[in-house]
């Protein structure tokens, strides 16, 4: 196939390849922009409409953008806004300060962010100067100086916006809502946030003078609305591409590959398990990592090592990297938990129960002195297969290593997955997982 | 460094449109931060104010008022409205001048500011707390020539309290003096704050003269929407009603009634098929605005989740209900999920991806988790009601 390609394409296959790349992953990783986003028509009406009379009326507001993570709410903001500084003579006019709740962790950097943003005229450069205390009144008296009709609206979008709850006294959210509650320069709060609990997080009069508009982002989409998204995000434009041959072929292929059975079968239980873009995304990324020279079109079986591949138990690949010994040391600990309902335990107790096994049942091969097998706790508590109950106390009373009692972090489940996949799992350590209470 | 910096904000190029149909008209003037002349509902608590204010600067004394009451009943307004009246009674020489001053507690970073702001509006002097306190304290303890009152505003009170009280007690203490002059008028939410928060010198100074403002009835908060609209013929009287009977039966705030009217001009404008024409804002726009702004999205939360999501949540029930508790470890709640799944017909999620699928419900905060490093060990809770839960998966 390649070989004809070759022949009539004018770009070689290589080429073609790497302009896909390129292009499929500026749309994955880097959250390139749709014109408008799907199924969100309500939303961005009203968002658009809200600050576009901020912009043109000059009239104050807030609203908050809340939606589980990966639903696009930053998406659908940058659209609106992208839509809204299109119009004329709007962003000559508005003002935008973008904050972030990871980045400006209390209200002195907020404030100082605030200032720089807006160029204000303590700014020389980018340095803010005068103390915390002068940089809020200097930015509240501008503020103030301002009126409806004659100055430029400001955009404050606080992303993140439950973490700005947390800082001291809500001094910050407190005086920006003010701001949009009273005759001052006309401004925009908009907060975007993943939980659905925010409001309860404000405190009274925070609350009260927020509008109280929220706008909703829920991913209410269907399984066959999830496979036209799948399509559309590896779909190639035909128009743009420069070789139309294989921009035909890869969206014909695109499309069988969609209808296929065993790809809607893995779609479904991703689509199962979230609905969150971002992991769609990561599949489809795991995929296009196999797109080569090679191998020039999706085949269902790259879809199948990709999902197998995200979808893998972390703790059960853990397992599978351990020693004979530290497996052996698990099993113990499956079977104290068994017999003492999910009680911490301590070393001397495993070493105890593995004692048993080893009299019992097994030949003296993995007859390990003491001092063998602390280490080898010692490793599975580092990994965290096991964890201490109250580290703190157990340091502050110096308890000894033997005696600290601890507790597995594992599931039965993923004990016997890992067993079922260990290589060369001798059969009497097979046996004695599986045995009930040892 | 930018020393006589003049803090303002860019004017723009084009002046802002005015508004142009009754809607838009209705909207400007639903807006919060468009107060009245006059605030109706409140002429009994304007007069005290004013008599007490009124009062005080005649004789040239000086006092303190507590004023308390839930946010949005207009305790801010109706002072300034009072400022400005005595402002323009001064300017007919019926009342002598008068400074006036206003601070907030939320406005700023530090109770001690509350000096330099001071300070600063009385005669434009910049100066550390410590120094500002000093130049204060002089100033309120001598006889000056020619002294004019001052009348002191302070917004959000509970915000000045620190451990030696030390800023209250100055505050309330300047106004004892022979020669201060000074009328401190006080506000703050809670109506036993002066009892809860501050030791007994600072409350006898504070002083008996209290003042609380009652959340509005539905029928003050309809004057008020009539009184903003002046005529403006943009509502249904029913709807007014409802939105007002809505409000007081929650909260009584008058932030919430304007906001929800002026998001149901909004929904009136969007929703009318005549643009030209928009017509009245009627019940059913009124009724949508309030579903808005009052429901919790919980439910359609639940609903729209995953359906890995779903079973999650129903496993928890299903632990809780075995249990008897309202709490469980995510490694009880997974045998049910996955015993769950069986029964679904669907393959059961791998640890790795239930776990995921529960931080996910916890980071919108279905869930109540305990930090995630605790892996299967972490404690769930639920933080909607089991019904609402029920609820949301059994209407599908």
């Amino acid at each position: 196939m390649s070989k004809r390609k070759l022949k009539d394409s004018p770009m070689p296959i290589g080429e073609c390849i790497s302009q896909v790349q390129t292009l499929l992953r500026e749309r994955l990783c880097h959250q390139q922009l749709p014109q408008r986003p799907e199924g969100v028509d309500s939303q961005h009406k009203h968002l658009m409409e809200l600050l576009k009379r901020t912009a043109v009326h000059g009239e104050s507001n807030s609203v908050l953008i809340i939606g589980p993570r990966g639903t696009g709410k930053t998406q659908l903001l940058r659209c609106v806004l992208a839509e809204l500084l299109a119009e004329e003579d709007v962003d000559k006019t508005l003002l935008q300060v973008h904050l972030n709740g990871l980045l400006q962790t209390d209200d002195r950097i907020a404030l100082k962010e605030i200032t720089r943003q807006l160029s204000l005229e303590n700014v020389v450069g980018d340095q803010v100067f005068g103390s915390f205390a002068e940089n809020l009144a200097f930015l509240l008296e501008a503020l103030k100086k301002g009126d409806r009709s004659s100055s430029r609206p400001v955009l404050f979008i606080l992303d993140e916006f439950d973490l700005f709850a947390h800082h001291k006294n809500q001094t910050l959210l407190y005086n920006l809502l003010d701001v949009s509650q009273s005759a001052q320069t006309p401004v925009a709060v908009v907060g975007l946030t993943c939980r659905l609990d925010v409001l309860e997080l404000l405190e009274k009069r925070v609350k009260s003078r927020f509008s109280h508009r929220q706008i909703h982002l829920l991913p209410s989409l269907s399984f066959s609305q999830y496979l036209q998204a799948v399509q559309a995000q590896l779909h190639l434009p035909d128009t743009t591409f420069p070789d139309t041959t294989f921009c035909y072929d890869w969206n014909a292929s695109l499309k069988a590959l969609c209808e296929d059975k065993s790809v809607e079968a893995v779609l479904l239980r991703h689509f199962n398990s979230t609905k969150d873009f971002r992991s769609l995304h990561r599949l489809l990324m795991a995929i296009l990592c196999r797109v080569s020279v090679n191998n020039p079109t999706i085949k269902p079986a790259d879809l199948l090592d990709a999902s197998r591949l995200l979808s893998a138990d972390a703790m059960t690949n853990v397992l599978h990297g351990l020693s004979i010994l530290e497996l052996c040391l698990v099993i113990a600990m499956k079977h104290l938990n068994d017999i003492y309902d999910g009680e911490p335990f301590n070393l001397q107790m495993v070493y105890n129960e593995f004692k048993r096994f080893l009299q019992r049942k097994s030949n003296s091969l993995y007859n390990f002195e003491l001092p063998v097998v602390m280490k080898a706790f010692e490793h599975l508590q580092q990994l965290e297969v096991v964890r201490p109950v109250d580290a703190a106390a157990a340091v502050a009373a110096r308890a000894q290593r033997e005696y600290q009692l601890v507790r597995l972090m594992l599931d039965h489940s993923q004990i016997m997955e890992a067993l079922q996949k260990y290589p060369q799992c001798p059969t009497d350590v097979k046996q004695w997982a599986a045995s009930a209470f040892g | 460094t930018p020393r006589h910096a003049t803090p303002s904000i860019p004017s723009r190029s084009l002046p802002a449109r005015q508004p142009g149909s009754a809607l838009e008209e209705a909207r400007a003037r639903l807006h919060v931060s468009s107060v009245p002349e006059s605030l109706p509902c409140r002429e009994q608590e304007f007069q005290d104010i004013y008599n007490f204010v009124e009062s005080k600067v005649m004789d040239g004394t000086g006092g303190c008022m507590y004023i308390s009451g839930v946010p949005g009943t207009g305790k801010t307004a109706t002072v300034h409205e009072v400022i400005r009246s005595l402002q323009r009674a001064s300017d007919a020489d019926d009342v002598p001048a008068f400074n006036f001053i206003e601070i907030n507690g939320m406005k700023m970073t530090d109770p001690h500011q509350a000096y330099v702001q001071i300070l600063q509006k009385l005669t434009g002097q910049k100066a550390t707390p410590d120094h500002a306190a000093a130049l204060l304290e002089k100033r309120f303890s001598h006889a000056g020539p020619k002294k004019e009152s001052t009348v002191l505003l302070v917004d959000e009170l509970d915000l000045l309290w620190t451990r030696k009280q030390n800023v209250m007690y100055n505050l309330f203490d300047w106004p004892t003096r022979r020669h201060g002059r000074l009328v401190v008028l006080t506000i703050a939410n809670t109506m036993d704050l002066p009892e809860r928060i501050m030791i007994n010198r600072v409350a006898s100074r504070l002083g008996l003269t209290r003042m609380s403002f009652q959340p509005y009835s539905f029928k003050q908060l309809q004057q008020i929407i009539m009184s903003r609209l002046n005529k403006v013929k943009a509502f249904e009287e029913d709807a007014l009603q409802l939105v007002s009977r809505k409000v007081a039966a929650l909260s009584g705030d008058a932030r919430r009634c304007l906001d929800i009217c002026r998001r149901a001009t909004e929904i009136c404008e969007h929703t009318s098929l005549d643009p030209g024409a928009p017509g009245l804002v009627g019940m059913s726009h009124v009724m949508q605005a309030l579903d808005e702004m009052f429901s919790s999205a919980y439910v359609t939360a639940i609903r729209c989740a995953s359906v890995q999501e779903q079973l999650f949540l129903r496993s928890v029930l299903m632990e809780f209900r075995r249990l008897g508790l309202e709490e469980a470890t995510f490694q009880q709640v997974l045998v049910q999920h996955q015993a769950l799944c069986r029964v679904e017909g669907l393959q059961p999620p791998s640890v790795s991806e239930a776990l995921a699928a529960c931080q996910r419900l916890g980071a919108c905060r279905l869930l109540l988790l305990e930090p995630s490093r605790l892996g299967v060990l972490q404690r769930v809770r639920l933080n909607v009601s089991q019904d609402d839960v029920l609820y949301a998966l059994k209407a599908e």
